[in-house]
């Protein structure tokens, strides 16, 4: 929704140094007061400015510095109607003054600040826009880099209507990511220090399931406490050509999230006369990931090499603390409180191997080998009591063990300047290895466990072309096939194959793009056991710059999809019985295009009109259920498609009213329109959002 | 009592013995120059790309001062430009004139500063590089309306030009933030190749960036699905995220393959296929009346269905 304005055609450079003195003729002292009134001027407006020298329209020159600055604030608006939870879900723009984006650039003319050389700082949303974003850049040549990414997302999930209303969320993350590398531009060596930050904190509604497996669930409050910090230190070495990387990483996470009842719940459900009185559960979960990781690769002029290690072991603890009492679905006193505690690990391996060689300057061979191993293993101990009566502790084991090598190669030849080819063959052995295990640690000779091993090996093919008739024309065209023996899932890729396509013409002035794609997973024969999926993408675009006053930009995409999966399952009108030969049928017709215009009006106004829509035709039908359905069938059909038109026009207009100064304005319009009900809810919604702003910049 | 070498002072002197060697090494492999005129002349005649040129990244190395020639300035990447001055200008007196190179060739001086740099050591097998996508495509040197990186267009709007159908994606109700500037596809993905993904079966999908730890990109900001857990929900563990959620965007909630999560769990809980036991996956309980309502929304009782430490069946 940010209108920047960019000015390349104003900016004019400023005055030059002399370059026989790196800090400038008669150039100010450079020490921090210097440096901290740089950016005090370039934050404070124009006022300060003026008393300076008068430089470019783009840019000023201060003490051997060019600064650009560009602030834009103004006020935000949203009107919204229909299902406002998906609307904050989907959109969640609302009301109020912003500091909608702002740019700031301090650059040494000469390369020789005293601090700094590159100071880049850029701002988004700030002011409580959900999507609030600071990045930070500070450079000085030869000595450091910082690079800081601040972000918050205000999250809203309005428990959609696939979980019946439960699992809300308004909640807020806030990521920061810090990297401050030390002799960047060394031709030997490298430091790099790094920190990131991920928090997740807020008010939720989720379930809890009361007072045994087949009873109703409950909404309950839980309070997202939830916390991950990363730390990172490194090296670059650069030794006879070769560069190698070793970094060690530590991370800690932890999730305090608690979940609570406030007042007694009653089943909402006909002949269902359980209610939850008190509800309360901690689960407290706590762990690190220390990692290493090295890299070696050289460049050579006939070879290459690359090659990484890393290795992370992760372990988490944990504890569980639940208490309910109630009445149960039979009408009965429940008083039931469950402890649980245990460790979780999770050590994992990763080698690659990469071999270029170039035996010509057309030809190139790559094979890559990849090892990686993941071990899974945690121990839960599981206490039950009833009526405060324990039951007995049950040790449960379960391992998860996944070992994976893989060897790729890959042949790219350029015939000439306007044909190029490539063919690969990759190859895959997976090995799986679940070990469940369970035991009452009271009881001798009480273990009991299970072990399911699983192999799967996959190979594919691969192979493209490139030609280029002319410079500004390429066609580019792929294909993949491929079998694993052994998917673990039923829908994951068995035999597939893809097929693609794509022609561009890109000129100064004008872009036209073609794609198709098409991925097929046909685990045929179908069965009840099988799955078959075909995705077929076909998009064409366009981008033309008229004039100075006009350009274009458009696009469309036609994005199907059509699975069958065979379904075995439960399901009767007075109990349940097996139901088997029923299909679970998704088609999905999605159109989607795009169109923008740019304009130009004079040297004083921008404007940018748009237009934005996806539709899912579905597969064509008018009715969700065909009449007459009933059961399962029903409601199996009822799903198999999901029409829906989301569509989204926008205006923004942008006029100068001094040089430094600019009046923005924005609208646009979200309209969501389901077509079917999907389990008897709608959610459709519409919304006016926009924005009117001031906008400073020099 | 002698006591044991600490590793940070063995290190640092590891390093230091390092430095000197290299030092040494790098004192006598520089190559000889030939052909260079430097920089001051080819701001003569190109006076629109030097006037800014002090905000381009590259400058550093006219800033140095100290680089040899051809690691200096324009002639960094253009080659030596007696042959051009002396012809007066003309494209085919560039020894490195981009618009006129192969895609790999351009790669190769790219390559020549940038090969030692950890997220391109893998380019040469990514998909951009065997479909003859080269960095001139993406970046833009002298005319970037990028913040950073020297893009060719600002921000996600580069990898627009050409993937029209993801943008599609990012513009469906369900969608990671992009459009709004939150994010960018280079939080996921490394457009100049990775190393081979360490879930599915370690071939595909291709240029999808990885955690610290060898993890999924989706996990670099949804840690809390990360685990460990003592119940692993094997298909997230093993095939990874999409599995149930598509990345980019969908007309589904959440992400999500399917309008209800009802098919979208039973078509692997389904009595049948492969799964992490050799009878298939489970099919759910006989208590489960698919009829009744209450059994058509499975995350309503399952709700730590990413992975549980309380209960095999992802129930708390």
């Amino acid at each position: 929704m940010r209108i920047v304005i960019e000015h390349p055609d104003q900016w004019q450079g400023g005055q030059e140094r002399d370059q026989g003195d790196p800090r400038g003729p008669g150039g100010p002292p450079h020490h921090w007061c210097g440096i901290l009134a740089l950016m005090l001027v370039a934050m404070a407006g124009a006022g300060l400015l003026q008393a300076q020298t008068v430089g470019s329209p783009r840019g000023e020159d201060i003490g051997g510095y060019n600064i650009t600055d560009s602030l834009e604030t103004g006020y935000r608006f949203a009107l919204t109607g229909g299902n406002d939870g998906l609307y904050r879900s989907d959109i969640n723009y609302g009301n109020g003054l912003r500091l909608l984006g702002s740019t700031l650039t301090i650059d040494s003319k000469d390369g020789h600040g005293r601090y700094f050389d590159e100071m880049l700082l850029t701002t988004a949303g700030l002011g409580n826009d959900p999507y609030e974003t600071v990045t930070l850049r500070v450079r000085k040549n030869r000595l450091y880099r910082y690079d800081m990414t601040w972000r918050e997302n205000q999250y809203f999930n309005p428990g959609v209507v696939i979980s019946g209303g439960g699992h809300l969320l308004n909640t807020t993350r806030l990521m920061q990511d810090h990297d401050l590398t030390l002799l960047p531009d060394n031709r030997l060596v490298q430091f790099d220090v790094g920190y990131s930050r991920n928090t997740q904190t807020g008010p939720g509604l989720t379930t809890a399931q009361e007072f045994d497996t087949q009873s109703v669930a409950f909404p309950v409050f839980t309070d997202v406490r939830q916390q991950w910090n990363e730390f990172r230190l490194g090296t670059t070495l650069h030794l006879a050509g070769f560069t190698i990387l070793l970094r060690r990483t530590w991370e800690f996470f932890k999730d305090d999230s608690v979940i609570s009842l406030t007042a007694a719940e009653a089943s909402t459900e006909a002949n269902d006369p359980s209610v939850l009185q008190t509800f309360a559960r901690g689960q407290p979960y706590h762990g690190s990931n220390p990692s290493w990781l090295g890299t070696l690769f050289t460049n050579r002029k006939l070879w290459a090499v690359n090659a990484r290690l890393s290795y992370a072991g992760g372990n988490g603890n944990f504890a569980l603390n639940e208490l309910a009492t109630g009445l149960d679905r039979f009408g009965g006193a429940a008083n039931r409180e469950i402890l649980v505690s245990g460790n979780a690990q999770r050590p994992a391996l990763a080698g690659d191997f990469n071999v270029s060689l170039f035996p010509t300057d057309k030809l190139s061979l790559v094979n890559h080998t990849a090892v990686s191993n993941t071990r899974i293993d945690g121990d839960s101990y599981y206490t039950e009591y009833d009526y405060g009566t324990g039951g007995l502790t049950t040790l449960s084991f379960n391992f998860l063990g996944v070992r994976t090598v893989s060897n790729a190669t890959d042949l790219h030849y350029n015939a000439s300047k306007w044909l190029g080819l490539y063919a690969g063959y990759t190859y895959s052995d997976r090995q799986i290895r679940v070990e469940e295990a369970e035991s009452v640690p009271s009881i001798p000779n009480s273990s009991l466990s299970n072990l399911y091993p699983q192999e799967s090996t996959l190979s594919g093919v691969s192979a493209g072309l490139r030609l280029r008739p002319v410079k500004a024309w390429t066609v580019n065209l792929e294909g993949e096939a491929g079998h694993a023996s052994g998917a673990l899932t039923p829908i994951a890729d068995r035999n597939y194959r893809t097929l693609g396509g794509r022609t561009q013409y890109r000129t100064k002035k004008l872009q036209l793009g073609a794609t198709y794609r098409e991925v097929y997973n046909e685990n045929a024969p179908l069965s009840f056991t099988t799955y078959s999926s075909r995705s077929r993408q076909a998009s064409g675009s366009a981008s033309w710059l008229v004039n100075r006053w006009f350009s274009l930009d458009t696009s469309y995409s036609k994005l199907h999809l059509d699975t069958v999966g065979g379904l075995e399952f439960f399901a009767g009108a007075t109990f349940p019985q097996l139901q088997t030969g029923y299909d679970s049928i998704y088609i999905s017709n999605i159109h989607a295009a795009n169109a923008g215009g740019r304009f130009t009006i004079g040297r004083r106004a921008d404007l940018f009109v748009g237009y934005t829509i996806t539709k899912d035709t579905g597969d064509g039908r008018a009715t969700a259920a065909p009449s007459g359905a009933t059961g399962a069938t029903a409601l199996l059909d009822s799903v198999q498609t999901f029409p829906l038109t989301y569509q989204s026009p926008m205006a923004r207009v942008s006029i100068r009213i001094t040089p430094k100064l600019r009046w923005n304005a924005a609208w646009q319009y979200y309209g969501y329109n389901e077509q079917f009900q999907l389990f008897s809810y709608y959610e459709n919604y519409h919304a006016h959002t926009g924005f009117t702003g001031l906008q400073w910049s020099f | 009592m002698r006591q044991p070498i600490r590793l940070p002072a063995g290190l640092l002197a590891t390093l230091g013995f390092l430095w000197l060697v290299s030092s040494a090494m790098a004192q006598t492999a520089q190559p000889a120059a030939t052909g260079f005129v430097g920089s001051n002349a080819c701001k003569t005649c190109h006076v629109d790309i030097w006037t800014p040129f002090y905000k381009n990244p590259h400058y550093q190395s006219l800033a140095a001062g100290d680089l040899p020639p051809a690691r200096t300035g324009c002639e960094s990447c253009h080659g030596p430009g007696q042959a051009h001055v002396a012809a007066r200008g003309g494209k085919a007196t560039v020894v490195n004139a981009f618009s006129r190179m192969q895609p790999n060739r351009t790669m190769e001086v790219c390559l020549t500063c940038h090969g030692k740099d950890f997220q391109k050591s893998n380019i040469r097998r990514s998909g951009h590089t065997l479909n003859g996508v080269t960095c001139t495509d993406c970046h833009s040197i002298h005319h970037s309306p990028s913040a950073k990186f020297l893009l060719a267009k600002t921000r996600s709007e580069t990898c627009f030009a050409c993937h029209a159908t993801v943008r599609a994606q990012f513009e469906m109700p369900s969608k990671h933030r992009i459009n709004e500037g939150f994010m960018d596809c280079w939080d996921c993905h490394n457009p100049h190749g990775t190393f081979a993904p360490t879930w599915r079966m370690g071939s595909r999908p291709h240029m999808v960036d990885q955690t610290a730890a060898n993890d999924e990109a989706c996990l670099k900001c949804h840690a809390d699905m990360r685990g460990p857990f003592v119940y692993e929900h094997a298909p997230a563990a093993v095939e990874g995220c999409e599995t149930c959620h598509y990345p980019h965007g969908s007309t589904n909630g959440r992400l999500l393959r399917r309008p209800v999560l009802l098919t979208l769990c039973l078509e692997c809980h389904n009595g049948g296929g492969t799964g992490t036991r050799l009878a298939g996956v489970d099919i759910q309980s006989a208590q489960h009346n698919l009829l009744d309502p209450k059994y058509q929304r499975c995350t309503t009782c399952h709700v730590r269905i990413h992975g549980s430490n309380a209960d095999a069946f992802f129930l708390r």
